[in-house]
Order: C-alpha cells, then structure tokens, then sequence
C-alpha cells in the first residue's frame, strides 16, 4: 500500500539530515505505528509521503502510484490529518466539509452517509454551522478526522491523532482504524503514545535521527530485545542507546 | 529596569527575527544571504528615495525662508512625521498588543503588568526611532545648518527626537487600550483592524477633497491677501500648522531660536513626554491585561435541521467551482483580506464620482465633453479599459491568493485538484471582483455621459481580457512564493 524506497532529506545547507535513507513497506489491512524522539524525522517523513515536502532523494509510491510522477493520482489514494490541524479559520464546518466532498468527487449518496455516520460518533454535529475559528483544538481535530474521512481512503495518514482527542473520540478513532484495515485498507500512524501503538499496530518502526533503527510486529521487537518487555521499554532501550 | 530591558529585547528579538537571522547564519547559509540581500536591496531601493526627500526639504526650506515663513519649517517636518508615525503606528499598536499570541504565554509568569506593557511598548518604538531619524533628523539638520546653529542647538535636538515617536505612541496605544476594552468588540479584531483601514483611506480622501475645494474656493484676490500676511508675520504658518500637533509648538519654541527659554519649553517637551506614557502605564494596567484575560467571544451560529444540512451538503460542485467558493468565502469573511481585495474597485469609482461632484462640473463642460465622446469614442474605450486593467493589477486578489490561506494552506498542497483547476477557481474570484468594480465605473460613468453599447461591451472584453495576464502573473508569483505566516 505504501512503499517508501532511500528516502532522505536534509534541511538548512544540507548538513542536517531530518531523514537519512529510509526505506519500509505497509501492506494492505496493516495498522503501521511510526515513533521515535521529537526531531528524529517522523513528519519530516510523513510530510514527503503527503506531498508537502519535496524529497531531496528515494522514492514514494502509493496503491502502486509514484507521489512524485502521478501526483493527482497518488493524492486520492490517501488522506491526511496533521498533528495541529489548521484549517480555514473563517469557513463554517459544513462548508469546510462540503470542500472536502466537493476535490475529492464523493458521490452524494456517499457523503450523506459518511457525513452523517461520522458527525454523529465525533459529536461534531450540533456545531456543523458554526466557524472553525470557534472550534477547539479537540474540535478542529475532530472536523479533520470527519473530513479526511469523507472519500474513504485506501490509505489514512494520521501524525499525532489522538493529541486533543476527548477519551470517547481516541476510542471510536482506534476503532475506525481497525476496522478500515479489516477491509484491506492502511492506516500509517505516528505517535508517542506507547500503549496506543502496542494495542493497536500490527507492526511498528522506530526512527532515531532520520534512520530506521527498528521495524516488525511487537513479537518481533521483542524477540529482538531477547525478553518479554513492554514497548515503552525497547522503545527507550533503542532510542537511548 | 533589567527585567524590563530583558522583555523589550524578547519583543523585539521576535518581531525583527533577530535570532532566526543569526540562525541562519550559521545554520542555513542561503537563507541568511537572502535575508541580508533583501535588506540591502531595501536600503538601495530607498536610498534615491531618501536623497530626494532631503532635496525636497532643502527647497521647502529656501521657499519657506524666501517668504520669511522658516519658524515653521521644523513644525511642519514634526507634524508630518508625527501624522505618518499615527499611521503606520495603528498597525504595529494592533499588532503587538492585540494580535501578537505572545501575551498568553506572559500572563501566567510572575511579571508586572507594567513591565509587560512597557516592553512591548518599548519594541514598537525602536522601530518608529529609525523610521524618525529618517524622517525628522534631516529636518533638523537642514534648520540647524541654514540659521547656524550651534552646539547648544544640537544637544536640544536629541530630546526632540526621543520624544516624537513616543507621545503619539504612547496616547494612541493607550486610546486603543480604552476602545478594546468594550465586550463587544472583544475576539473581533479583524473586524477593527478593517475599521481603520476604511477611516484611514476615509481621512486621505477627506483631506484630499478638503484641500481640492479649498483651493477651488480661493481666489486670486485671498492668495494675495495670504501672500502679504506671511510677509508681513512670520509666524502665520506656524500657527496653522502648529495646532494640529500641539507638542510641535513647543519644539519650535525652543528650537528656532536658542534663548534662556529654549531649554525651557523642551523640558516642558520631555514632560509631556512622561505624563504620555504614565497614562499608558495607568491605562494599560487598568484595561489592557484585563481585557485580554477575559477571553474573547466566539460567534455561533443556529444549528441546522437534517434537511437544511442535506441540502447545504449534498449539492455537488465541480473542483475548480469548489476552490472559486472556498477562496471567495475566506476572502469576503475575513475583513482585511475584504479590504486590501474589494476596496480599490469601489474606491476608484468612487473617487471619479466624487471628484466630479466636487470640483463642479459646468454644463459648456460636460457637453464639450459629450461631443468629443461622440466624434472619438474608441479614446475613451481606451480609457475605460486602462482603468479595468488597473483593477486587475492593484487589486492583488490572486498575487495573495495562496497567501490568504495562511497556515492552512497544507491543504492546498494535499487535495488532489489539478493547476488548471487551481487556476481556474482563483481567477475566477478576481475576475469576479473585477467585474465589480468595472459596474461601478460604467455607472459613475455613464452618469456624466450616456455610453453606447458597443463602447460598455468592447471595454468590459478588453478589460477582462488585458487583465488576465497580470492576474496569472500574480498568481504564479504567489504560488512560488506565498507568505504564509
């Protein structure tokens, strides 16, 4: 679903390398946690895979479609929810949603029925009328989930999903996870929240200074640590080290 | 006074980006070229500016001494710097007192209010300083050089431009305190900011006219009259310009000529200067931080009924007609976009109409005028399309097209619409703008002449038509490089 091959970008006069020739695979119906110490290179990298950073080297293909030869096509393939979801602050949130149904061509009965179904489990829907700008950050998160929600992605892209999210809201969102990746859909993830991304991730990569130090499912990190630990403690075992 | 200077530093650090530049520096080499090439481009794109605007003073200078009239040379270079420091001031007032998020993070740290105010105050300052020695030191030079004055005169002059900026600045802010103070305006700023942009452009406009029918007013006869009364008192024109800053009398008192009093009134000077910012002190201790602290209100909207959601929702667009919506809403809610987009359009005719009612157009006038449309109409097509084309090109909606989406704009760079789309919807929404405005000048013009139809439709399609490659040269430009933040 998502295949990243030698991906590197570097800031500044190219001393700094956020990302330093990183390569992984998600498949189809995987839940994929991304984690590592702040400035290691996971937005740097999720930038580049959405197509709001330009990779300096490697290749980025999504559903089969290359990010930077087809990039309209790439696009549908995937939405995506930033870890502070600024959107139009004067825009009320129906019309916000509308936009979204609108560049994405959901048909009308489709954004009817996601519109509804996902309005009413994010509790968003009383303030459907009201302007962005009088949201929360909680709310606006939630509308960016709704709206990234609408064409029913074949990859869901999240970067820090559940920073604001009330207890009810992370609850229903790892559900809608799992459940999009029963249908064979992807869900890429990043995250500090340990517990979460043990739960919930088939398979999980740990990133420290822009390389991939660790990739696998939970039995494999912890086959590799040599004992029954918990991720919190590979996760600082690793990234310490 | 340490913590004070420290928080004043902070401010100013953060609004000239002094630390970034440095960062840059060391860190990101072409970036710091590109700032520092900017900066100097700036100093050689304004340098002529500024030997011109001393040549212009020089002449005022030998005119106004030719007329005996030289005691209101340094009032009139005070007034005007004063009047251009009011207005460039409101911005940076807003700005740093109201719009800046720098004030959440102060308000929970063990700091007295007055110190906050003050740094923030003393940031603000420190760029109106630079902008006084360029516009009021010249002034001074030129006066003190052209009476010979002396050391005396000199050392009277620092105090004189410590407190021009700061009197103004500091009555403005603390008025500006006092207006935000009422709930109802509270989380509007937008709102205020848009406000003075309309009474700015409302004043020029007023004082233009105000000088326009003056002048129209005045006949041979009164400019004689005028002539002799400033030959005969040199103090006449200070006196007119004198009072509409009052604290520019006191400078001409105590620097146009040096006597005993002079150290006088500019003490007197320096006093008013004081009792200005204790005002804003107690003002901003009163208002200021309590203003904020009380949050701002939030508009809500009625909740909307199944079907009345159904039917806002499922009307499908096309994407070029979703980004045209999009653009248009952001555009027309938010009141400084509103302004800088939709004013030029309605000033422009506005100002046509208002100048011809002004200045009195006679009936031989007018039909001279008509005969002349009648025998050459394609000269005023021609006109009428130069004006369109001018919408286009000063109306800047899509050279800030991308710009206005601010942080937001990640979502542009995310959905999947094609530039010709992209394209498509934003010229749409200038294009749109511009057709209003060519409305309004076919009305106003029409009302002095009546226009056939194929002159409306000729300039109405070359209009549109010449204006369009200025329109995707800004949007091409904007979309290279938008200002984001």
């Amino acid at each position: 679903m998502l295949k990243i091959e030698n991906l590197s970008k570097a800031y500044g006069d190219k001393k700094i390398k956020a990302v330093d020739n990183i390569s992984l695979e998600v498949k189809p119906g995987e839940i994929f946690g991304f984690m590592g110490p702040n400035g290691a290179g996971k937005t740097t990298t999720i930038k580049m895979i959405v197509g709001l950073l330009k990779a300096d080297s490697g290749k980025i293909t999504i559903n089969g479609i290359d990010n930077q030869k087809n990039i309209m096509e790439a696009k549908k393939q995937f939405s995506y929810v930033p870890d502070t979801p600024v959107l139009f602050d004067k825009i009320k949130a129906i019309e916000y949603l509308k936009f979204m149904a609108d560049v994405y061509g959901v048909s009308v009965q489709d954004r009817e029925r996601v519109f509804e179904e996902y309005t009413d489990l994010f509790e968003i829907k009383k303030a459907i009328n009201d302007p962005i700008g009088s949201f929360s950050h909680g709310m606006k998160q939630k509308l960016a989930l709704v709206g990234a929600l609408l064409h029913d992605p074949e990859l869901f892209i999240l970067d820090e999903p559940m920073v604001g999210l009330d207890p009810k809201s992370s609850f229903e969102l790892k559900r809608i996870m799992r459940e999009r990746c029963d249908q064979g859909k992807s869900v890429f993830f990043s995250t500090h929240v340990l517990e979460v991304a043990e739960k919930l991730c088939d398979r999980i990569a740990i990133i420290k200074n822009g390389q991939i130090i660790e990739v696998g499912s939970m039995d494999q990190l912890r086959a590799q640590a040599g004992s029954q630990e918990s991720l919190e403690e590979i996760f600082l075992e690793l990234t310490e080290s | 006074m340490k913590e004070l200077m420290g928080l004043a530093k902070l401010f100013i650090n953060e609004s000239w980006g002094i630390s970034q530049f440095i960062y840059n520096k060391n860190h990101n080499q072409k970036a710091f070229f590109k700032q520092l090439g900017l900066m100097v481009l700036l100093v050689v794109a304004l340098f002529p500016s500024f030997i011109m605007y001393i040549s212009f003073m020089g002449i005022l200078y030998a005119g106004l001494s030719f007329v005996g009239q030289t005691s209101s040379f340094l009032v009139l270079g005070f007034v005007m710097t004063t009047l251009l420091i009011i207005v460039f001031g409101i911005m940076q007032v807003l700005s740093e007192f109201y719009f800046s998020k720098n004030v959440e993070e102060l308000i929970p740290l063990p700091l007295a209010p007055e110190k906050i105010i003050l740094g923030k105050f003393i940031s603000i300052l420190a760029s109106e300083y630079i902008f006084t020695l360029i516009a009021y030191l010249p002034v001074l030079v030129i006066y003190g050089i052209g009476q010979g004055m002396g050391i005396l005169y000199a050392l009277l002059c620092l105090p004189v431009l410590l407190s021009l900026p700061l009197i103004p600045l500091a009555l403005l802010t603390a008025l500006f305190m006092l207006i935000m103070k009422g709930s109802s305006i509270k989380g509007r700023q937008d709102v205020i900011q848009m406000l003075f942009s309309v009474l700015f452009v409302a004043a020029i406009l007023g004082l233009q006219f105000y000088f326009s029918s003056t002048l129209n007013m005045s006949t041979d006869g009164d400019m004689q009259q005028i002539l002799n009364s400033m030959l005969n008192n040199n103090e006449i024109l200070l006196n007119r310009i004198g009072y509409l800053v009052p604290t520019s009398l006191l400078v001409a008192w105590g620097l146009n000529v040096m006597t005993p009093m002079s150290l006088v009134w500019i003490i007197l000077l320096l006093v008013v200067a004081v009792a200005s910012l204790w005002i804003l002190v107690q003002v901003g201790k009163r208002f200021y931080l309590n203003s904020l602290a009380s949050g701002s209100v939030a508009r809500k909207s009625k909740a909307l009924s199944a079907d009345q959601r159904k039917k806002k929702l499922l009307r499908r667009r096309s994407k070029a007609l979703a980004i045209f919506f999009m653009d248009m809403q952001n555009m027309l809610r938010t009141p400084i976009f509103l302004f800088n987009n939709v004013s030029v359009v309605i000033i422009v005719p506005l100002c046509l109409l208002l100048g011809l009612t002004f200045s009195g157009i006679d009936q031989s006038d007018l039909s001279e005028l008509q005969s002349f449309y009648q025998t050459m109409p394609f000269v005023v097509t021609y006109i009428l399309i130069g004006i369109f084309i001018f919408f286009g090109a000063t109306a800047a909606t899509t050279a800030t097209s991308f710009s206005r989406e601010g942080k937001a704009s990640w979502m542009t760079r995310v959905i999947p619409v094609s530039t010709s789309d992209q394209i498509i919807g934003r010229t749409l929404s200038a294009l749109l703008i511009q057709g209003l405005g060519m409305i309004f000048t076919v009305a106003v013009v029409f009302y002095i002449m009546p226009l056939k139809l194929e002159t409306i439709v000729m300039a109405l399609l070359l209009g549109l038509v010449g204006s369009m490659p200025i329109l995707l040269l800004g949007l091409f430009v904007d979309a290279s490089r938008p200002l984001i933040n």
